[in-house]
């Protein structure tokens, strides 16, 4: 009898994981759900917690992190058959303060089962350089309140910030800044800080269906940062693009795709 | 006879009303046009500023002076940006080497005049912005100028008594956005147009130079003067460097932009129109008159890096010039000052 359990369980799993699998291969033109980008933060394996928690970075530095924010745009899903799907003029801003802006939802995503994920850290030259009436949400250079994100001195986006304190920073007060920003200028030629990311879902696909709204789970080690090299002890403000190089070369290790979940989730709105 | 009693004259009346109406509609559109109340100066080039984008309307300029005169956009409410953009002197901060802001605080350069700005290409002495509509922001978060935030500043014009229905004037509802406030900003910038001085009468055959006058004019092209202040603006708004020695600040000037070694010691090459009202002169305001800038030209230009090659020309780094054709050339250059201009009561706070 105990047996007869177990294969009539198995049935029933094979039953259910047909009947998702079949439901996954049906795909009717002009279906189209969410996606949700995740990051999850972290600093080396440990989760980022904002000023309390001290870290350390490969050289050995202690620090905090009291702010992290980037701008993400640009973004472009990978289909199984190598097509892409992009979102243009769409722009997040992810800081770590808010945890509402830590997920970005893309809207409209035809159906398909998708396998990494490319995204710029930062706001691209054309937007940089375009009219007030282009630059609107978080690209209002008015609605960064007392995190500002805008350089006005040197017009430009500043694409990602990290802040923090560390006894080895030379600054009085013990904090160190980076402010990264530099999209190539436009009368005349500045440094270009723009980094693309290419994020694999490691053979892990995001399926999006009518009813199926996957979240794909982007792991962030902050602590990457310094991995071109920067240290706190040499350098603890950066304010500008060329100074800002080090920082960019270094961030674009930080973003690893960790998983996909697939959740049945009607997209209603 | 009242059109009451006669409803089939009431109809022709309408109609001719409404003919009017229409016309005069299209007129006032014909009149508002593209760029609105902004025009182009007999012989003056194309301006940079996109004017399909913010034509000037007279509620947007009048919106943009008050904001212009106003201290709520800096911090503590006592600098507003007339502080150091004068009119009197082509809205600069005369008589201040490096202008002061709020708190008494020193800036590290000279302000520079706002004139003929819808030809400007970029702006500050570096050229760090690129748009009109970007400027404002830098002197509001300027912790020796303003010192305010942006964001507060709208938040300040929202909760206010008075500019929400300015807005609604300039812009249709009462909504007070960035875009909005700085576009008024630049619709009054851009109405400071500079093309009326003795020179211009000159050039339209309605006033005469004097032989002097002549003769530094003669002087500014033979000696190739006008190789950077060129054309009807008196600058071909690029950056070079004019030999000043950093000694006084460390200011790098183009390169604190770029980054790049070959912009060291380069500032924008800036308007000569007005130039006899906007003393002190240079990126640091070092000398305090023409004679001092002429001087400079003739005797002081150091063989700094990226010395602009048309300063090169001479054995000696610089111009050659004597103390008389000094005095020509500056007694050409007080023809470009345009007093309608420095006068104008339309551009004034009260």
């Amino acid at each position: 009898m105990n047996s007869f359990k177990i294969a009539l369980l198995g049935l029933l799993w094979m039953t259910l994981l047909f009947s998702c699998d079949s439901a996954a291969e049906t795909i009717s033109p002009g279906d189209k759900n969410n996606m949700i980008i995740e990051f999850d933060q972290y600093v080396g394996n440990e989760k980022l917690v904002l000023n309390s928690k001290t870290y350390k970075n490969t050289a050995g530095e202690d620090f905090t992190i009291s702010t992290l924010n980037f701008f993400v745009s640009n973004i472009a899903l990978k289909k199984s058959d190598g097509t892409e799907v992009t979102f243009p003029d769409q722009y997040f801003l992810v800081r770590q303060a808010d945890a509402a802006s830590l997920k970005l939802t893309l809207k409209d995503v035809p159906a398909a089962d998708y396998t990494s994920v490319r995204y710029t850290i930062g706001v691209d030259s054309l937007k940089s350089v375009s009219d007030l009436s282009q630059r609107k949400g978080v690209l209002d250079p008015a609605s960064y309140g007392n995190d500002n994100m805008y350089w006005s001195w040197n017009s430009g986006y500043i694409f990602f910030k990290i802040e923090g304190s560390s006894p080895l920073s030379s600054d009085p007060a013990k904090v160190f800044m980076y402010h990264v920003g530099g999209y190539g200028g436009y009368t005349g030629k500045t440094p270009n800080n723009l980094r693309t990311i290419t994020a694999d879902f490691g053979g892990n696909t995001a399926t999006v269906r009518k009813d199926i709204s996957p979240t794909v789970h982007i792991i962030t080690d902050a602590g990457q940062v310094f991995s071109a090299g920067l240290r706190i002890s040499t350098t603890s403000m950066i304010h500008s693009p060329a100074a800002a190089k080090p920082v960019a070369d270094g961030y674009v290790n930080m973003f690893k795709v960790d998983h996909v979940h697939n959740d049945k989730h009607d997209h209603k709105e | 006879m009242t059109i009451k009693n006669n409803p089939k004259r009431l109809g022709v009346c309408l109609t001719i009303s409404f003919g009017i109406w229409l016309v005069s509609c299209t007129l006032a559109g014909k009149e508002t046009g593209p760029s609105g109340l902004f025009s182009v100066p007999e012989g003056f080039p194309e301006p940079v500023y996109n004017l399909a984008v913010n034509p000037v309307t007279e509620d947007g300029f009048q919106l943009g002076k008050k904001l212009f005169f106003d201290g709520r956009l800096s911090r503590d409410g006592t600098i507003s940006c007339g502080e150091c953009h004068n009119q009197a002197h082509s809205f600069t901060h005369h008589g201040h080497g490096f202008s002061h802001g709020i708190d008494g605080k020193e800036g590290f350069r000279n302000a520079q005049p706002i004139v003929n700005v819808a030809w400007q290409n970029s702006f500050f002495w570096d050229g760090g912005v690129f748009n009109l509509d970007l400027f404002a922001i830098a002197p509001i978060e300027n912790p020796v100028e303003m010192d305010e935030k942006f964001p507060n500043v709208i938040e300040k014009l929202k909760k206010s008594e008075d500019y929400p229905k300015l807005f609604k004037k300039a812009f249709g509802t009462e909504e007070v956005t960035s875009e909005r406030f700085l576009k008024a900003l630049s619709q009054y910038m851009l109405s400071l147009v500079s093309a009326n001085s003795r020179y211009d009468q000159y050039l339209a055959g309605k006033a005469r130079l004097t032989e002097t006058e002549m003769k530094g004019l003669a002087l500014f092209k033979e000696k190739g003067c006008n190789t950077c202040h060129s054309g009807i603006l008196f600058t071909d708004h690029s950056f070079r460097s004019n030999g000043l020695a950093a000694e006084y600040t460390g200011d790098l000037g183009r390169f604190r932009i770029t980054e790049n070694e070959s912009d060291k010691n380069k500032f924008k090459v800036p308007t000569l129109r007005n130039i006899e009202v906007t003393y002190p002169y240079m990126h640091d305001g070092r000398f305090r008159n023409l004679e001092g800038v002429l001087e400079h030209y003739a005797d002081g230009v150091q063989e700094v890096d990226n010395l602009d090659p048309a300063l090169k020309k001479n054995p000696k780094p610089g111009i050659a010039l004597t103390k008389e054709q000094q005095g020509q050339i500056i007694a050409f250059l007080k023809t470009l000052t345009d007093t309608e201009f420095l006068n104008n009561k339309r551009f004034s706070k009260f």
